[in-house]
């Protein structure tokens, strides 16, 4: 009465071998695996370098900072650590590494006061090119006798400091209504000047651009504008940015922000050799 | 105690000795184990590396085989319950196959998470009272719960029937009394672990495709095509190979079963499937890429609609009686080829594409390695081989080829 | 692992102690054997390896908010021993408790956001993270397109079903408008956009995402062994010696914040960051998952996440938010200000806001 079922112990066999076979088809592994090696390697290249020295935070030149060794003893940590990529500052061993107080602030009583307790910023001065050229700052050249002071804000055309505004009849900033004088002292070059005639020093933009750009200003002075590093907590010691750290004041519409570099991304997920599938059909932009 | 050393001795004698055929088939299971034992050893000292997961896909061919072992695990019920509730008699005999059946594949399961778990070696912390469980919460604690609650009653069961048999003193009329209790919450019990395994899925709101209440229907339709497949196959091998009468109501009511599971299927399938197109939302997104792909990843494609038209040739095929009744031919090779199906749909349908995209859109195909195949072949190696012994040896005391005889000098 | 030891555990009524000392009288010896290929051989009770001792010790751990005192203490100095001497640097291991009355939050700027990865790196610098195979980066960001509307207006009639194979029905029901438009729709997001690429694309904007720091968090309720919890100040950390690596946290995880150790870690020397967390950046070992922490080591002790100092246009804000004058709650009450995935319940301390 019992049928014969020889083949069944072959096909449980079989079945078996099938699963793995199945499997094998689908991993195509091994040149996976390499492709992944490589991107690893590059990753790892990329780190083994030296450690960058010459970087910068917010605006390419504009913001130069130098890596210093061993700013904090007890963890042997640099003042920085920079991007080998880009050289874009990613880590600060000490935030307030070569800064100084801010300054006095204009005091705000309503809500929108700031937590100015605390706050340093780095010094805007030593990053200025022409600012350095000399011993007095710009009042070196800038003194009423080698270059004469100005007599009025009447825009005009200057030869010098092309690289900051190439035609100065055709300031952005401002788009006409204002002109170089209109922030630059005419008479104190070292200073900058505001519509009322008060002078600010180089390291407080803030307070000349806040004159014009009251809601980004009220933003910045309430920490929500703008960067600060250090404490978290209200009344903690800050290290603030200032507008011109981030912002060229002289060519602010057309460079808004200029375009940087990335830095490297993660490599394609375990079995994937690029990730090319996620830009398909969106390159027509 | 002598009879117990005595009954260990003669199950195991006889679990091991065997015809040629099934030598070889027990020394190609052991070749597989003793070189799975390399692979292991690689992945236990260098750590998931080796294996295809990554942080978007995470769950790898070992968490998809443990949800299948888990399907085979609950439905030996199938096997048990006909004869424990509905009295069946040419049933109730074979209940304790069904049994070695659950207890085998959970244990395969448990190996399938350990070879999954990024710190076996941390297992403790899992240990009630030893550990530290986050029991109210965690789903994985439940389902290890009752996972493990699951093998412990089908070892106790199996040990009771099969030990009482061989020393001839087994009586349906005049069971143990605690026994009735333990195999009645056996047959329970069998639904219960994989409502939890499929809960252990659906919970994850961020899986999409994941998060349907029809999960835990499908899982025990799944059990019902795939566990039977296998009964099916064993019976049938047990027929040929031994004295043991298996009747052919016996083969009828699984393959009925089959037929039943597989309609299910169709339908929570066709369920699922509707409910995610017809509005084709973000939750439809897996679906949209096992069906069809996603700009130029279409590994997965042919594994969704082979295994779509592998069901429903089945169903079909199995409710034509010819077929259902070709014990010697069609049956089996049906049954291997549902039995495979529904393996294969656990990683292909159900784990992998689930993944993509990820919750930040990223489309990733998986790719296994071979450490990680060998692994699972490993595993169902291992799984195979104390079925094959266990069931043999039960085989042999329900035939009562195996029974215990007096020693001379004990009269 | 003297006897001594384990006489002066006895002594306290700890329930966890009592785990320990359970464990260790299960014999050491016994249990060093179970680790997986970190102790190979079996450590005798005296074993001239200190390394294998200490990592017998650490298997033997309880949970780490549950230990006494004096069991932490120990356990902090074993790891500030093991990672000076693997290292090469003084190392330390602080246990900074959480804050009195502080909730932390986070503000992310996405329409300053620039992608430029920085925060990405700077967070690798300052946790700690495996470098190379596998290659983990806490934060990932997504690149998504602003919407492209540039067809013209002849296929304004485009669309379907405008006609089907039962005939015209001179009813429009459908259009062409299917250009993905910004927002946070995830699908049309790139991860991978290269670092040859110049950053900002005018037609793109960009959303960094990490943990999101949940108030409900899923990862929390799907870990079975409570190894990731919510510490008293809101964040969710990780006891990374307690995890069994299940990843049914990373499952639960709708923002793909979780990343797992797959293998042994690779942190050369050079870049470790030996300033560390109990629960913030020590070097983990493999086989656990790991996740942002708001650098837990630097946010309890007063200062600003790693992230945040990297971002060179000041996109992202941390605070208090228990504090009405924190930049973060001055940002809740004037911006735009909406959570990632609202729709999952987590409730994100993690604010995303335009403006």
């Amino acid at each position: 009465m019992k049928p014969q079922i020889a083949p069944t112990t072959v096909i449980i066999v079989l079945a078996l071998f099938a699963v793995v076979a199945g499997g094998l088809a689908l991993v195509g592994g091994l040149d996976t695996q390499k492709a992944k090696s490589t991107a690893v390697e590059e990753q790892a290249k990329a780190t083994d370098a030296q450690p960058v020295t010459d970087c910068f935070e917010s605006r390419v030149a504009y913001t130069a900072v130098t890596r210093t060794e061993n700013i904090v003893p007890q963890y042997g940590y640099p003042n920085i650590k920079c991007s080998p990529k880009t050289s874009g500052v990613l880590w600060y061993g000490d935030p307030f590494d070569g800064t100084i107080p801010m300054g006095e602030m204009p005091e705000v009583t309503d809500a929108t006061r700031g937590d100015f307790v605390n706050a340093v910023v780095k010094p805007r001065e030593p990053r200025l090119t022409y600012f350095n050229m000399g011993p007095d700052g710009c009042a070196t050249c800038h003194n009423g006798t080698m270059v004469v002071f100005p007599k009025d804000k009447k825009p005009r055309l200057i030869t010098m400091h092309q690289d900051i505004v190439a035609n100065s009849l055709q300031l952005q900033h401002g788009r006409g209504a204002i002109w170089c004088l209109d922030c630059h002292s005419a008479t104190n070059r070292n200073k900058l000047v505001d519509r009322q005639g008060r002078e600010f020093s180089f390291n407080q933009p803030q307070r000349l651009c806040g004159s014009c750009h009251g809601e980004v200003y009220i933003d910045w002075r309430e920490g929500i504008h703008g960067k600060r590093i250090g404490a978290w907590a209200t009344g903690g010691k800050k290290r603030w940015w200032v507008c011109t750290e981030c912002h060229n004041p002289h060519t602010v519409q057309t460079n808004r922000f200029n375009p940087i570099n990335a830095e490297l991304p993660p490599p394609p997920p375990k079995g994937m050799k690029n990730a090319d599938h996620e830009r398909v059909g969106q390159n027509e932009h | 105690m002598k009879k117990i050393l005595s009954f260990v001795a003669d199950f195991g004698s006889y679990a091991i000795n065997g015809g040629t055929k099934y030598k070889a088939w027990l020394i190609f299971l052991l070749f597989i184990i003793v070189t799975g034992f390399y692979t292991a050893y690689i992945q236990l000292s260098e750590g998931l590396i080796v294996v295809g997961a990554s942080d978007q896909v995470p769950m790898e061919l070992f968490f998809a085989n443990f949800i299948f072992t888990a399907h085979v695990a609950a439905a030996a019920i199938l096997v048990v319950a006909p004869g424990y509730f509905y009295h069946r008699k040419d049933m109730k005999e074979l209940a304790v196959i069904g049994e070695i059946i659950a207890m085998v594949f959970v244990a395969t399961g448990i190996t399938f998470i350990l070879f999954h778990m990024g710190r076996p070696d941390r297992l403790w912390h899992m240990v009630p009272f030893l550990g530290y469980l986050n029991f109210p919460n965690s789903m994985l604690v439940y389902d290890t719960i009752v996972l493990n609650v699951y093998l412990y009653l089908n070892l106790i069961g199996i040990s009771y029937i099969l030990y009482k048999k061989y020393v001839g003193e087994f009586d349906t009329k005049a069971l143990a009394r605690w026994f009735t209790p333990v195999i009645y919450l056996a047959i329970i019990w069998g639904p219960l672990i994989h409502i939890c395994t499929a809960f252990v899925l659906s919970s994850n709101a961020r899986m999409g495709a994941w998060s349907t209440a029809v999960m835990p229907f499908g899982f025990l339709a799944m059990a019902g095509a795939s566990g039977p497949s296998l009964v099916i196959l064993l019976f049938l091998l047990i027929r040929k190979y031994s004295k043991l009468h298996i009747n052919d109501s016996v083969i009828d009511l699984m393959s009925t079963i089959i037929g039943w599971s597989l309609g299910i299927i169709m339908l929570v399938f066709a369920a699922e499937y509707f409910t995610a197109l017809y509005s084709n939302t973000e939750h439809a997104a897996p679906l949209n890429y096992s069906m069809f792909g996603h700009n130029g990843l279409n590994m997965y494609v042919p594994w969704f609609w082979g295994t779509v038209v592998t069901i429903v040739v089945s169903f079909v095929a199995i409710l034509n009686p010819k077929i259902r009744k070709s014990y010697d031919r069609w049956l089996p090779i049906l049954c291997v080829v549902i039995f495979l199906a529904i393996l294969m749909e656990k990683p292909m349908m159900l784990v992998f594409p689930a993944f993509s995209p990820s919750p930040l859109g990223e489309y990733t195909e998986y790719h296994p390695t071979f450490i990680e195949l060998y692994n699972v072949v490993l595993t169902w190696a291992v799984g195979f081989l104390s079925l094959t012994l266990l069931v043999k040896g039960a085989v042999g005391i329900l035939t009562g080829e195996v029974k215990y005889s007096k020693p001379v000098d004990a009269a | 692992m003297s006897d001594d030891r384990a006489e002066t555990n006895n002594k306290k009524d700890d329930v966890t102690t009592s785990r320990r000392d359970f464990l260790k009288n299960i014999g050491i010896a016994g249990a060093s054997t179970l680790m997986a290929g970190s102790a190979s051989a079996g450590v005798p009770a005296d074993s001239p390896d200190p390394d294998a001792e200490s990592t017998a010790a650490e298997w033997l751990q309880g949970h780490f908010v549950l230990m006494s005192e004096e069991d932490k203490k120990e356990a902090i100095n074993r790891l500030e021993k093991r990672y000076t001497a693997k290292y090469d640097k003084k190392t330390t291991v602080a246990n900074t408790p959480p804050l009195e009355g502080v909730l932390f939050g986070y503000a992310l700027n996405i329409g300053k956001c620039i992608g430029c990865r920085r925060c990405v790196h700077a967070c690798v610098q300052e946790n700690n993270q495996s470098r190379t195979n596998p290659v983990i980066h806490w934060i990932q960001v997504m690149k998504i397109p602003k919407g492209n509307f540039a067809f013209t207006a002849d296929k304004l009639n485009d669309g379907y079903p405008k006609s089907s194979a039962f005939g015209d029905y001179g009813v429009q029901v459908g259009g062409n408008a299917y250009a993905p438009v910004g927002g946070l729709a995830t699908e049309h997001a790139q991860s991978y956009y290269s670092a040859d690429e110049m950053v900002p694309d005018k037609d793109y904007f960009y959303v960094p995402v990490q943990c999101q720091q949940c108030e409900k968090p899923p990862c929390v309720k799907a870990c079975p062994v409570r190894a990731t919890f919510r510490d008293p100040n809101g964040v969710v950390v990780i006891d990374y010696n307690w995890c069994i690596g299940c990843r049914m946290c990373q499952l639960a995880c709708p923002y793909q914040a979780r990343r797992f150790n797959w293998g042994e870690p690779n942190l050369p020397p050079e870049e470790m960051n030996p300033k560390t967390h109990y629960f913030g950046n020590r070097p983990r070992m493999r086989g656990v998952m790991e996740k942002c922490t708001f650098c837990v080591q630097r946010t309890r002790e007063g200062r600003n996440p790693a992230c945040l100092e990297a971002c060179p246009v000041g996109a992202r804000k941390f605070g208090n938010l228990l504090d009405p004058e924190s930049d973060v709650r001055k940002i809740l009450a004037t911006k735009k200000v909406f959570r990632f995935k609202e729709e999952m319940s987590t409730y994100p301390k993690f604010f995303y806001y335009i403006g």
